[in-house]
């Protein structure tokens, strides 16, 4: 559900406005907001010095998250230093700042210039041989060429070409790299260098260019550089791990408190911002969950007795977009939250899908598994992942899905007898619903009825949205609701498998039906109708994807038999039961989700809520205040 | 074979196999355009993965008139 919020007006003394909102930020209870101006009243505005002073905190802020996302891994402590002045924080921040950068940029020279060298190294071992074959390099270019070349062909008609245009003043000698191009050095007379390059360029041959600080007066002195070098960079990145690793040892907790106090306080600066004020008194406006504020009133009457007064603004004074929106469930439903907020939020004043998501989502993905066996392996990954997770994070929650899905994958598994595949049948499980490898058609009657009943759901709820605002289109989804239904009746009763004597009065009921729907949601309504009976027909992926499943199952299970050596079979069983069991999870998933957002949010689901940001610590930021109110 | 299981073998192959072919096309325009959206905004994700999974219904509901027309034919 979503939480019913208040707005609240809070007036105090002028005084005292930095220690109050200096207390509302230790509760962080309070999403502040702009409050309405009136004549007497006006926005409290900074001075031009608390504006300098606004600014060198940002600076400040912005030097300490740069140092920190240099340093890495964020530091865990996060706790404000209670009496850090700016000016100690710049330095701190700002100096530590400009060594993470320096040592990073000296990393990225190091790197590139790693890099560069591992281009060369192919050429190595032909420079080793020129240094070996004396020749002598006074007046002499050399060209360092790359050529894509299997058969050696092109080195033939390169060597042609260059004959041709050079005639025997050259030197070219290759060697074959460890991936398909080949390393050549060309070596040509300084005056006929011009001529070479123009042959090279349009012959398409990639010449690489040495580096000036490895233009020694030799080929052998080059070569013997690049690989001095080449052996020293490894020690030179680590030195400056190293010197990265201390700094973050002996500065990273520091740089956290420090970034934990700065965001504080400016924090604090910007709420000072928000409030409105005459002569002598503040006022302040902001959003809190209607639970939580007798707890506020309690606590700011403690620390500023009756100073400060808190009153509710009334819902005349505010529309329901502006209301932050939290989503609060029971323990059990919270962790499908994750799937709800994957989408914007819903609006405050409509409805959080989370508990019906809770118990649809894992149903519908244990029909689709299906499988003891695979719904143990679930289990065993989504338990690993719930102990490996920390609290409140979407690694927990996805792990709690898993252990949800998990359970109704093994309860569905023993309906159809199923343990990876039919070797639960071999082994004297029996189905005691259906046998899906063979009842295609009990099968497609489940996902069609789940359909119809989750999709009349969806309308009821849009429906129950709409009573408050719209009553004449609440209806007309009602009737969409009772018309979807009459219709699936009527087909069931064509089928026979309901009496035949009743398709024509059901008939009828949908025909009179008809004009009423078209009254209450216009002339487009009929066809918003058909569509909702595909929506209906959408559900059949169920079976689909589930039958698919069982089927990749049972193909396992028979390799291990196909094959002469049963080992080899047991081995091919096992490989395509993990194949299969990867796209079980991952299938489902998918088609599942889709199904929750396309077909069941269409029918009710309002996004573009606000997300709930009160006003709080840095480091309480992640979830505190929602554990409070939970 | 008899004429009329094979054609029987053939409806249904095509009532799956067309269908499956028209949504491989569409999955085919919606990718590329799903990665660059990716690329540009990683929020859209939810957004992008529905609209990849929205062709699949014509497949699906392909694959279970294939099966209705086998199972029926078959008697």
């Amino acid at each position: 559900m979503i939480l019913e919020m208040s707005r609240i007006r809070m007036l105090g003394p002028r005084a005292q406005l930095q220690p109050v909102l200096a207390r509302i930020q230790d509760l962080g209870l309070v999403q502040l907001d702009e409050p309405a101006e009136s004549e007497a009243s006006s926005p409290l505005g900074l001075t031009p010095e608390q504006q300098r002073h606004l600014r060198s905190v940002r600076r400040v802020a912005e030097d300490v998250d740069t140092a920190i996302d240099l340093l890495g891994k964020a530091p865990s402590s996060h706790r404000a230093i209670e009496d850090l002045t700016i000016a100690r924080a710049a330095l701190v921040a700002g100096r530590t700042r400009r060594e993470l950068e320096e040592l990073a940029e000296r990393r990225q020279g190091l790197e590139e210039e790693q890099a560069l060298i591992l281009k060369f190294r192919p050429f190595f071992s032909t420079f080793r041989e020129i240094g070996r074959s004396g020749l002598d390099l006074d007046g002499i270019r050399i060209f360092y060429l790359v050529l894509r070349d299997d058969d050696g062909q092109q080195l033939r008609q390169m060597r042609v070409a260059l004959r041709d245009a050079l005639g025997d003043g050259f030197e070219l000698l290759s060697q074959p790299s460890d991936s398909e191009e080949s390393a050549m050095l060309l070596a040509v007379p300084a005056h006929k260098a011009d001529d070479a390059e123009q042959l090279l360029s349009e012959a398409g041959v990639q010449a690489l260019s040495l580096p000036d600080q490895f233009e020694q007066e030799s080929v052998g002195a080059t070569i013997q550089r690049m690989q001095e070098r080449l052996d020293e960079l490894p020690e030179a990145l680590a030195e400056l791990e190293r010197e990265r690793s201390r700094i973050a040892r002996e500065r990273g907790r520091d740089l956290a408190r420090i970034q934990a106090s700065v965001r504080d306080h400016l924090a604090r600066i910007e709420a000072m911002e928000r409030a409105v004020v005459t002569p002598r008194a503040f006022v302040l406006e902001g959003w809190i969950p209607s639970a939580a504020r007798p707890d506020l009133e309690r606590r700011l009457e403690k620390s500023f007795g009756d100073l400060v007064e808190i009153e509710t603004v009334s819902s005349e004074e505010w529309s329901g977009d502006t209301v932050p929106v939290v989503l609060k469930n029971p323990r059990l439903f919270r962790p499908f939250e994750a799937i709800t907020t994957m989408m914007p939020l819903p609006k405050y004043g409509t409805v959080d899908p989370t508990p019906f998501v809770a118990v649809f989502f894992p149903m519908f993905f244990g029909i689709v598994l299906g499988d003891i066996g695979y719904g143990f392996l679930l289990g065993l990954l989504s338990l690993t992942l719930r102990f490996r997770s920390r609290a409140n994070t979407s690694l927990r929650a996805i792990s709690e899905i898993g252990l949800a899905c998990s359970l109704f994958t093994i309860i569905f598994g023993f309906l159809y007898g199923e343990l990876f595949g039919d070797l639960g049948h071999r082994i004297g499980l029996h189905p005691i619903i259906f046998n899906r490898e063979e009842a295609f058609f009990p099968f497609l009657a489940l996902a069609i009825t789940l359909g119809l009943v989750h999709i009349v759901i969806g309308l009821l709820l849009g429906a129950a949205k709409l009573f408050r605002g719209n009553k004449r289109r609440a209806i007309g989804k009602g009737m969409a609701a009772l018309m979807v239904v009459l219709i699936a009746l009527a087909l069931t009763a064509a089928s026979g498998m309901l009496p035949a004597r009743f398709f024509t009065p059901l008939i009828i009921t949908v025909l009179a039906a008809l004009p009423i729907l078209i009254v209450a949601e216009g002339v487009l309504a009929p066809i918003e109708l058909v569509s909702t009976l595909g929506n209906v027909l959408s559900y059949a992926r169920i079976m689909a994807v589930g039958t698919a499943s069982v089927m990749m199952a049972v193909v396992a299970n028979r390799m291990a038999g196909a094959f002469g050596a049963v080992a080899v079979g047991i081995l091919f069983a096992l490989v395509f039961h993990l194949i299969n069991f990867v796209l079980g999870v991952f299938s489902p998933t998918i088609h599942m989700l889709r199904l929750h957002y396309v077909e069941f949010f269409g029918k009710f689901y309002s996004p573009g809520g606000a997300k709930y940001r009160p006003f709080r610590h840095w480091s309480s930021r992640e979830s505190v205040s929602d554990e409070r109110m939970n | 074979m008899d004429t009329e299981l094979v054609g029987l073998y053939l409806s249904a192959a095509l009532a799956v196999g067309i269908p499956a072919i028209a949504t491989g096309w569409a999955q085919s325009r919606i990718g590329p355009a799903a990665a660059a959206t990716l690329a540009e905004k990683p929020e859209l994700t939810v957004t992008v993965v529905l609209l990849i999974a929205i062709p699949e219904t014509v497949a699906i509901l392909g694959f279970v008139i294939a099966v209705l027309i086998l199972l029926q034919g078959g008697g």
